[in-house]
């Protein structure tokens, strides 16, 4: 089974610099962080949020792709996210998962707890059933690429879970500082403000401004 | 809510320049969603829980929204996790509209929410003003809105007594 480095590695040599990213906390973001030095990310989408988020920034620009870099203790938090999507159909959006069915898999030796993704649930199945038609799994990656390509070239929304190793072995060395939120936040909305052609942060001068 | 009164919260978020909504909805503010599901100007995407109603208002604001999250009294408790997460560690602004059910007048056994509505929004670091009279409505919900963006939190409108009655 390939590991979350391997396929992060992989991500970071395919998408696109104005391709939206949102990642969740733990190592899909800081794997991410190391990796992909770029202006287009959004970090640290605590459990439950990533997808949300990656959703109504989805809603908000639907002439940028945008890509939820997901995990599935993070995603099943906030299942019901896929029906909500499904029914909005962000043809933008897509929710790549990084499944290593486990809880605290992003520690390096210790093993954490099963999610119910390491037992019986299927996510590209709920997702299907959700009504998300473009859902796929992948355990490779010549097959990760692929589907990423195709999903970032075509209409969505797309759902793709990625099986990755439970534990995460192997690691990027660190040698960036990942933002933290607040830090992000300014990153992040300038880039959006100064590409996308819209107002965020705003003045905070009220009448004077 | 009388529609009169939920067509004042509309009033106040379009007023306000709110342009994308979030929520679950509920019995007291049920014309309230249903009007901002029909208006042209304000988007409303009803999600499946008011936490994930969060992480949308956050994503839309990413991208230039103006958003306002309209929950209910008990979808407050269940949105605070990430509430408290994007007002503290984030930062991020988002208008949060809720009627105060289980305050002094209500006449169901919702007493639990004078217990958690307002320490909640207290713990989680929310500003809030709790709104009375309808005659009100609109001009809070602008002048929250309007803090909200400038200082970068979430700020919190609570509907009672004859505003919400």
């Amino acid at each position: 089974m390939v590991t979350r480095l391997a396929l992060i590695k992989e991500l970071a040599s395919i998408v696109p610099e104005d391709v939206l990213v949102v990642s969740s906390i733990g190592n899909n973001s800081a794997f991410w962080g190391q990796l992909a030095e770029r202006e287009a990310n959004l970090f640290h989408a605590t459990l439950g949020m990533c997808t949300p988020a990656a959703f109504g920034l989805a809603m908000a620009l639907p002439n940028r792709k945008v890509l939820a870099l997901d995990a599935d203790g993070n995603l099943i938090l906030n299942l019901g996210v896929l029906g909500t999507i499904a029914n909005e159909n962000p043809t933008n959006l897509t929710i790549l998962v990084m499944d290593n069915g486990n809880y605290l898999g992003s520690h390096k030796k210790e093993p954490g707890m099963p999610t119910a993704t390491g037992g019986k649930m299927k996510l590209e199945q709920v997702a299907k059933a959700c009504g998300i038609e473009s859902a796929w799994a992948v355990q490779e990656v010549a097959a990760f690429r692929e589907q990423v390509q195709t999903a970032l070239a075509k209409a969505g929304p797309h759902f793709i879970r990625a099986r990755v190793e439970a534990l995460d072995t192997e690691r990027p060395g660190k040698s960036k500082r990942v933002p933290d939120p607040r830090e992000n936040k300014y990153q992040f909305a300038k880039y959006i403000e100064r590409t996308a052609g819209v107002e965020i942060l705003g003045g905070g001068l009220g009448n004077f401004g | 809510m009388k529609p009169e009164k939920a067509q004042l919260v509309v009033q106040g978020l379009k007023e306000a320049g709110v342009d994308f909504t979030a929520g679950v909805p509920d019995a007291q503010f049920i014309e309230v969603y249903k009007m901002l599901a029909d208006d042209p100007d304000i988007r409303y995407v009803g999600t499946a829980n008011e936490a994930e109603a969060v992480g949308v208002g956050f994503g839309a604001w990413f991208g230039g929204k103006k958003p306002a999250l309209i929950l209910a009294t008990s979808g407050l408790l269940v949105a605070t996790y990430h509430l408290a997460r994007v007002n503290i560690m984030h930062e991020v602004p988002l208008l949060v509209v809720v009627p105060y059910r289980g305050d002094i007048g209500d006449p169901r056994w919702l007493g639990l929410y004078k217990k958690t509505t307002e320490p909640g929004l207290d713990a989680m670091d929310i500003p809030y003003r709790v709104v009375s009279r309808s005659a009100d409505i609109v001009r809070t919900i602008k002048e929250c809105n309007e803090s909200a963006r400038a200082w970068l939190k979430c700020i919190a409108v609570i509907l009672n007594e004859e505003a919400l009655w």
